[in-house]
């Protein structure tokens, strides 16, 4: 089946051919990823769906450098991890991905702006400019200083899920992979997040790869792509660009 | 990001008190043990301690220990006051009496006989007394040594050596001066009460002349037990120690050496101080397990926040030191509130005459234990941190 998908906008940022992967061993063997094809350029903002257990999360793990893949080329931002070691892997992440988590997996004993400037603190920022920077993309989320203040426990499943989103742009990566950012959110706070991720993959060279079961934000796509049983199943243009499919199955 | 893994720790508050209390107790007992064992010590060599005028020690070549007294002949005094540089030397009695109290009741002394002449070698009076008391025929100087209830007489005077069967059940007051009792039969006078440094093991003590010991003693050929020697100006005691020894083929030790003799003696063979640091030891193993759990349980726990860390670029060396931040803060914290407790605890203790004393050592030990034990726990419970891959925590299996 041809998955190869009609260049988007700017150069190529992602490119995998035949990515497999296999967890476990023998009987237990589940093979998530059978053999991957995809292509994403910078400025492009892709959505990847479809059903649950299809191996979503683990192709935006491959991707963010999280997860080795078994076989098959991968190249991001110009780089391949399996020639890079782990330590360099982390350094990569650290300066080029931001995340998105299924579960938001904030820090309990940590405040909504705490969590969101660990991507700073981590690159080494001083706390209190990296907390100022990131006050104002919460604020952009729609966060008042005592939301930003509140521990996760106190912050509802929607209010989560922003400060997750908040931390993976802080720190302005040029990928970001999003793994179901709005499942916990109504229409209207997904739209504003949405909104803020499409103004964000405008910027210039970046990518956004985001996971969704989400009908309500597939407009906010210029690419969506159709996973099934550990492949690619088709690749057509989102709402954003012309409703024409990019590629004939 | 060391505040945020503060933060991460202080967070947690079930599991960071969990972890205060197990350093807590760790450098609380460990502190407490080295502190009882320090004054176990002291006491074991109280008897040197309290005749801090004696430079030099002398006594038989077998002898060990200041417990393990072997006597000498009479003519080692001589001998000993014939070295060039012994300025004086005094006989020391040291033996083991059974006194029978008023009341029939038996108790077993350490009796110390001093010099007649010197009365080298009493401790300090009570109410202001002097040894001199001593000099009157039959008296003795009676002293706890470190016991309590041990001297009790019978408070009625009607109770006292009675006729017929002994009166072990009737009331009793402490001795007090002019209190009599039997030893091997001849009859004593209580003439005062020192306060002579607690023994260890403790006993109770009775001071008496050289002279009144080898009489109320059961009369053995051999009564002299130590020399005790002082050093004439400018000779070094160590010096004067081996010219004894080379000149009389005595043992011959100073002080200071003695005192350590004995604390290794004790070390070696004693079996209080065998069981106290074997009950010590469990007690320090439960400390360290708390701790040790605890501080396993609070990474495990953290493990995915860690694995997220990680995602977010985090390299292993930030992870490390985020982990050592929180158990160093913990062993700060803990080690600071157990050597407090422990101080509170030692002034109970000493306030009922236990052996206590916090010497140098007991706080250095305490708290390297507890650093080891907090470290080696992080160190530990580390090992996942290092080896996952963050994928693993992030799909949710
Ligand atoms: N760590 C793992 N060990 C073993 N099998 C795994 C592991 N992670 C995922 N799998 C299996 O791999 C397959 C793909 O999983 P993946 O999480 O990528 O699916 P998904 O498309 O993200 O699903 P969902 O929409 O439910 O999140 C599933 O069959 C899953 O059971
Ligand atoms: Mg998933």
């Amino acid at each position: 089946m041809e998955t190869h998908a009609e260049p988007a906008t700017g150069p190529t940022a992602i490119s995998c051919h035949g990515v497999t992967k296999t967890y476990g061993v023998g009987n237990a063997a589940v093979q998530a990823l059978r053999g991957v094809d995809l292509a994403v350029r910078t400025g492009e903002l892709l959505m990847l769906v479809g059903p649950s257990g299809c191996g979503k999360t683990t192709l935006i793990s491959v991707l963010a450098g999280l997860l080795h893949r078994d076989a098959g080329e991968c190249t991001v931002l110009a780089h391949d991890y399996e020639k890079m070691d782990g330590p360099e892997t982390t350094r990569f992440r650290k300066e080029n991905i931001g995340f998105v988590f299924q579960s938001f997996d904030l820090i309990p004993a940590l405040t909504a702006a705490e969590n969101a400037a660990i991507p700073l603190l981590i690159g080494g920022a001083k706390r209190r400019p990296a907390l100022d920077k990131t006050r104002t993309i919460l604020k952009t989320v729609g966060f008042d200083e005592r939301m930003m203040n509140s521990l996760p426990a106190d912050l509802s499943g929607g209010q989560q899920q922003r400060v997750a989103i908040a931390r993976s742009l802080v720190h302005n990566p040029k990928l970001i992979v999003c793994d179901e950012p709005t499942s916990a959110l109504d229409s209207q706070s997904g739209r504003m997040v949405m909104e803020l991720m499409r103004e964000f993959a405008r910027g210039q060279d970046r990518v956004l790869v985001v996971v969704t079961h989400d009908d309500r934000i597939l407009e906010f796509a210029d690419r969506i792509a159709w996973m099934e049983d550990g492949r690619i199943a088709k690749v057509e243009n989102g709402p954003v660009r012309a409703k024409v499919p990019a590629t004939q199955s | 990001m060391i505040l945020i893994a503060l933060k991460m720790l202080l967070g947690d508050r079930t599991k960071y008190v969990g972890l205060l209390f197990g350093i807590t107790f760790t450098s609380f007992l460990v502190t407490f043990a080295a502190s009882y064992f320090g004054g176990m010590m002291t006491r074991s060599f109280a008897l040197i301690a309290d005749n801090p005028g004696t430079d030099v020690w002398v006594m038989d070549p077998a002898v060990v220990a200041i417990d393990r007294p072997i006597n000498l002949p009479t003519s080692a005094l001589s001998r000993v006051r014939s070295v060039e540089g012994v300025r004086s030397a005094v006989p020391l009695a040291v033996a083991q009496a059974d006194a029978r109290f008023p009341n029939g009741h038996f108790q077993s002394f350490q009796v110390i006989g001093v010099d007649d002449a010197t009365l080298t070698g009493v401790p300090l009076m009570k109410a202001g007394a002097t040894a001199d008391v001593l000099r009157a025929s039959g008296a003795v100087i009676v002293d706890g040594g470190g016991t309590s209830g041990k001297m009790e007489t019978p408070s009625l005077v009607s109770d006292q050596w009675p006729s017929g069967q002994p009166h072990l059940d009737v009331p009793t007051r402490p001795l007090i001066v002019g209190d009599e009792l039997l030893i091997d039969d001849t009859r004593v006078q209580v003439a005062g009460e020192s306060m002579a440094l607690p023994r260890f093991p403790p006993r109770p003590l009775l001071f008496t002349t050289y002279s009144t010991a080898e009489r109320i003693l059961l009369p053995e050929r051999r009564r002299l037990t130590f020399v005790l020697a002082t050093a004439a100006p400018d000779v070094d005691a160590r010096a004067l120690a081996a010219r004894i020894e080379k000149a009389t083929h005595l043992r011959a030790r100073s002080s200071a050496d003695f005192k350590e003799d004995t604390v290794r003696w004790m070390i070696v063979n004693s079996e209080d101080v065998g069981d106290a640091v074997t009950m010590l030891s469990i007690a320090m193993l439960v400390g360290f397990g708390v701790t040790g759990v605890m501080m396993f349980m609070f990474t495990s726990d953290n493990l995915k926040y860690y694995a997220v860390l990680s995602a977010m670029g985090a390299s292993t060396r930030l992870l490390l030191t985020m982990i050592l931040a929180q158990a160093a803060l913990c062993a700060l914290i803990g080690t600071g509130l157990g050597l407090g407790l422990c101080a509170v605890a030692g002034r109970l203790f000493t306030m009922y005459d236990f052996p206590y004393r916090m010497m140098w050592f007991a706080p250095t030990v305490g708290g390297a234990a507890v650093v080891l034990v907090s470290v080696g726990a992080a160190a530990f419970s580390m090992r996942p941190v290092l080896k996952m891959q963050p994928a693993s925590f992030l799909t949710g299996r």
